[in-house]
């Protein structure tokens, strides 16, 4: 029994060793090639290059930004190439994404910046490598900028809150869904918010918690809320997400409420259009997208570009959603003289 | 068995001090909502739970459930057929299931690294296929998987307290949930003694990456919509809801009535964390503190054991 | 650990593809990039490749190090001179070694749920006190500090390499050295000889707290601001270079110079990625194929007798 047991051992010992060379040498060769394949996948076109920074892969606003970026890119026959964090909201990242880029030299860049605070010192290194910045979104809070586009996030609050409670006949209880605490667009929507409170007395805050941003959260959050606040008449959601998980929450308490949210994807339409969502504040990732990149553009150019380009605090509902309803396939950026009037 | 005593009775304390403290815990309603919500942790902690009883580890499983759940909400919007959508998730969560069992058995990689790289390509995977698009509009005989309920009683506690039975019955008499907790008190012994120790651990990582199959279609139905970044809040509830419930990192200890006792645990303080309003900032403390009483419970009851044995 | 590890391999392969793509890889300004951009990893990399031979890991390092740069940024903001803010994000990052390595050593908690519980009361301290923000108005010694260069090499890479050499030495050349190495896979030596194993124990997890807290130095020069959030995942990170250089959980075996390759390896894929490029989701994949590439070539690397060892 022992001999059989140790030529077993060793015959099996030596294919098994034969099988994981054969297996490493298959991965280092598929290494090889992978990372060959990934170093010839490039886009090419001619005319100037914009580097294009955004938070994260997974938010579709910023998956629209980007879109609208290409889509500028194209018309002006530049070229774009975005860089996003392997980690979601990453600091660190993006910071040595903006190191990498700046030894590209590219000709400007689009900046959302992860943190509007932290990544100052890699906007100081754009400024000091002499590459113009188109800032979008959320505002930086220091350094040189050739503009910013985006929204007044506090106005865009404001109105938002302000068409629900007109809805809700200027009284009854909500509840607050936050988006990411800390972050500038987050903590300037929820100061519009607070602000309509303020102008509609009879209308109660009963719960205020942030919920990331993110569907599954807000639908835990608002499940949970629920049960302590049986009587909420609206919701009040920093973004479509939110808003929409809390619809589902609701639903699956077989309740009705008003409930809005910002940012207008197509899920909010669809929404507004079943007569789900009440109302969605716009901000339009696409056209900020298109707008940074035009202006980036623009600046190389020598063309007169504005100090900032703030897009009015609109609210999307079941009386105008047919403008904002557009197919992505189908989606254009709009000429620059239509957004900035001269 | 005693420590999972001492774990029910933590649960129970904490739902004594939660009524108490606030009028709205304590009613039907809000129990079976956190009856819900611990399900779908449980959903995706059960599968977990086996590979841990192995000593080993799935850190990918947030990842698997992500794109499971794009991949089958995406069938099921082309082709318009829930169940070959919800056949493509589960398929697809096993699939990864394989291949993680490949690596630790094949290959004989560290499960921990392993399945951390498994959880990056799954993400990258993810990213590239959904681009930021959101797939939603589920019909309402699907959505109710997630939302819906039956006799007055949520689904997926249904779904939950199936599995829990499912998994009672693997692991305390099947020779193959013998084998489990037989490879992980000690390997050697148990390949000596004629388990056959590999197919066992590629079963488990492929029950792993089922249940998260699984739980991605509820999560889907739960959510009415897909998204890239689904799985990315979910692995570490689960993991912790797995340690919580008593299940040892180094194998051979645990149960799946721990594991549930977990989640339940870690759904009651986000509950109970709502009801009262507390700032959600407080919310990793609290974990945290949870998961280390809970384990020292264990450790100090396995020490008194030994010290009276 | 004398061979070269198998992530050595790999680096040459990714170096070589990344250079001749002709995108401007092969610069000095970008190989000081990839020095600036690991040097904090590096720094937390190297207590964890000792936690991790002795049979343990640190998963709070991440949390820890993000609360210690909020403690230093605070403190600068309020106007204390660097010498102090650092030392009390020193003294921050120990406080929670020591609470780690009380808890696995004395309370024999399992290293991974002790450091799990650990990274969530760091981080709820964070995130409680900043609210979520950055703490800025850091003023300008630091970022001073962090810009300077020694012989035209960036501080953080001087300091990187410093740790690196300090704890080369002592993991050889000392007594300290002789024991900790010990304390995975040959605890009963020290036993026998009379040493106080747990206290060494211990100590491992206070020398990782500590190195978290100093790396928030960097962090927070680099940053010039300290965030709650900043340095979640690094861990892991951490963990991915050590294993991948040849260190392994089981058996107490480890090499410093390993993770410096994995560190490496790490910071030039991720530089290489970006300069070449890549398209982001396909970076994603990128690195979780080629972690588990590395971990293929490492583990056949590894001598015969270990992996029959571990056939089962």
């Amino acid at each position: 029994m022992n001999m059989n047991g140790n030529c077993q051992t060793q015959r099996s010992r030596r294919s098994q060793s034969s099988v994981r060379f054969l297996i490493s040498a298959c991965s280092v060769c598929s290494a090889l090639i992978v990372v060959s394949v990934i170093a010839s996948a490039r886009l090419y076109a001619d005319g100037e290059k914009i580097a294009v920074f955004t938070k994260n892969q997974t938010n579709p606003y910023f998956q629209m930004l980007r879109l609208g970026a290409d889509n500028a890119a194209k018309q002006m026959n530049a070229r774009v190439t975005h860089y996003v964090p392997t980690r979601p909201d990453s600091i660190p990242d993006q910071m040595s994404q903006i190191e990498d880029v700046i030894t590209k030299r590219p000709d400007a860049a689009v900046f959302v910046p992860v943190d509007f605070k932290a990544v100052a010192p890699g906007l100081l290194k754009m400024n000091a490598a002499k590459i113009p910045v188109v800032n979008v979104t959320d505002r930086v809070e220091k350094g040189d900028i050739v503009t910013f586009v985006g929204l007044d996030d506090y106005s865009v609050g404001l109105a938002t809150a302000r068409y629900l409670f007109k809805k809700m006949n200027g009284s009854g209880a909500i509840i607050i869904l936050e988006g990411v605490r800390g972050v500038q667009t987050s903590s300037e929507r929820l100061r519009g918010f607070k602000k309509a409170l303020e102008e509609f007395p009879n209308v109660k805050l009963l719960a205020s918690q942030p919920a990331n941003y993110q569907r599954l959260a807000a639908l835990t959050v608002t499940e949970n809320l629920i049960q302590r606040h049986p009587n909420v008449n609206g919701v009040l959601a920093a973004n479509d997400s939110m808003a929409l998980g809390a619809l589902e929450a609701f639903d699956g308490a077989n309740r009705k409420v008003l409930a809005v949210g910002i940012n207008g994807t197509k899920e909010a339409m669809d929404a507004i259009k079943a007569g789900r969502l009440l109302a969605s504040g716009d901000n339009n990732g696409f056209v900020q997208g298109c707008v940074g990149t035009m202006a980036a553009i623009r600046r190389l150019r020598n063309l007169p570009v504005p100090k900032e380009v703030v897009f009015p605090a609109t609210v999307i509902d079941n009386t105008n959603y047919k403008t904002y309803d557009i197919l992505d396939s189908q989606r254009v950026c709009p000429k620059w003289e239509t957004v900035v009037k001269p | 068995m005693k420590t999972l005593a001492y774990r029910l009775i933590a649960v129970a304390l904490i739902g004594v001090a939660l009524s108490f403290t606030t009028e709205s815990f304590l009613t039907v309603a809000n129990v079976l909502n956190v009856f819900r919500q611990a399900s779908l942790t449980f959903l995706i902690a059960s599968g977990l739970t086996l590979t841990i009883l192995t000593a080993g580890l799935d850190l990918s499983v947030g990842a698997n459930v992500g794109l499971s759940a794009c991949l089958a909400a995406t069938v099921m919007q082309s082709s318009g057929s829930v169940a070959l959508g919800a056949a493509t998730g589960l398929v697809f969560g096993a699939g990864v299931g394989i291949v993680n069992g490949l690596m630790v058995t094949l290959l004989r990689l560290p499960p921990f690294i392993a399945t951390y790289g498994m959880l990056w390509t799954l993400n990258g995977f993810t990213y590239w296929f959904m681009g930021g698009d959101t797939i939603h509009g589920f019909s309402p005989g699907f959505r109710a998987l997630g939302s819906g309920y039956w006799l007055g009683v949520p689904i997926p506690i249904y779904l939950m307290l199936g599995f829990l039975l499912a998994g009672a019955v693997f692991t305390r008499y099947t020779t193959l949930g013998h084998d489990v907790y037989a490879i992980g008190a000690n390997r050697e012994a148990a390949r000596l003694s004629g388990v056959p120790v590999r197919s066992r651990i590629n079963l488990v990582y492929v029950l792993s990456g089922a249940m998260a199959g699984l739980a991605a279609v509820v999560y889907l139905a739960r959510l009415n919509s897909a998204e890239a970044d689904i799985g990315e809040p979910l692995t570490l509830p689960a993991i912790a809801a797995v340690l919580i419930g008593g299940t040892s990192l180094f194998g051979g200890v645990g149960s799946l009535l721990g594991t549930l006792v977990g989640a339940l645990t870690l759904t009651l303080v986000v509950n109970g964390m709502n009801l009262l309003a507390v700032d959600a900032s407080w919310q990793p403390l609290v974990t945290g503190v949870i998961v280390l009483l809970a384990v020292w419970i264990d450790v100090v009851t396995r020490q008194r054991a030994e010290a009276n044995a | 650990m004398r061979r070269v590890p198998g992530i050595g391999y790999l680096l040459v392969v990714l170096l070589i593809v990344f250079s001749v793509s002709g995108s401007g890889f092969a610069t000095a300004a970008n190989a000081l990039n990839i020095g600036v951009q690991s040097a904090v990893l590096l720094l937390l990399a190297l207590p964890m490749t000792l936690v991790i031979m002795s049979e343990g890991l640190d998963l709070s390092m991440g949390a820890v190090l993000s609360l210690a740069g909020v403690v230093l940024a605070t403190l600068l903001m309020n106007g204390r001179p660097l010498p102090v803010a650092l030392a009390a994000a020193i003294g921050v990052g120990a406080a929670f070694g020591l609470a780690n390595g009380l808890l696995v050593v004395s309370l024999d908690l399992p290293p991974f749920v002790a450091t799990l519980g650990t990274l969530g009361i760091a981080q709820g301290l964070a995130l409680v006190a900043t609210g979520g923000q950055s703490v800025v108005g850091i003023g300008d010694a630091l970022p001073a500090l962090y810009e300077s260069r020694l012989l035209g090499i960036p501080f953080s890479i001087v300091i990187a390499l410093a740790a690196f050499a300090v704890f080369r030495f002592a993991l050889r050349q000392t007594r300290w050295g002789a024991y900790v190495s010990a304390i995975g896979g040959n605890r009963e030596s020290l036993v026998l000889a009379g040493v106080r194993a747990n206290r060494y124990h211990v100590g491992l997890y206070v020398l990782a707290g500590a190195m978290a807290g100093f790396a928030a130095l960097l962090l927070t020069g680099r940053m010039s601001s300290g965030h709650p959030t900043a340095a979640i995942g690094m861990e892991f990170d951490a963990i991915a270079a050590v294993i991948v250089g040849g260190t392994s959980f089981e058996r107490g075996k480890g090499s410093l110079g390993g993770t410096l390759v994995g560190v490496v390896t790490i910071g030039v894929l991720k530089n290489g990625l970006n300069v070449l490029e890549v398209a982001s989701s396909l970076q994603v994949a990128s690195i979780g194929v080629l972690t588990i590439v590395a971990l293929v070539i490492e583990s056949f690397l590894q001598p015969a007798a270990r992996r029959a060892w571990r056939s089962a």
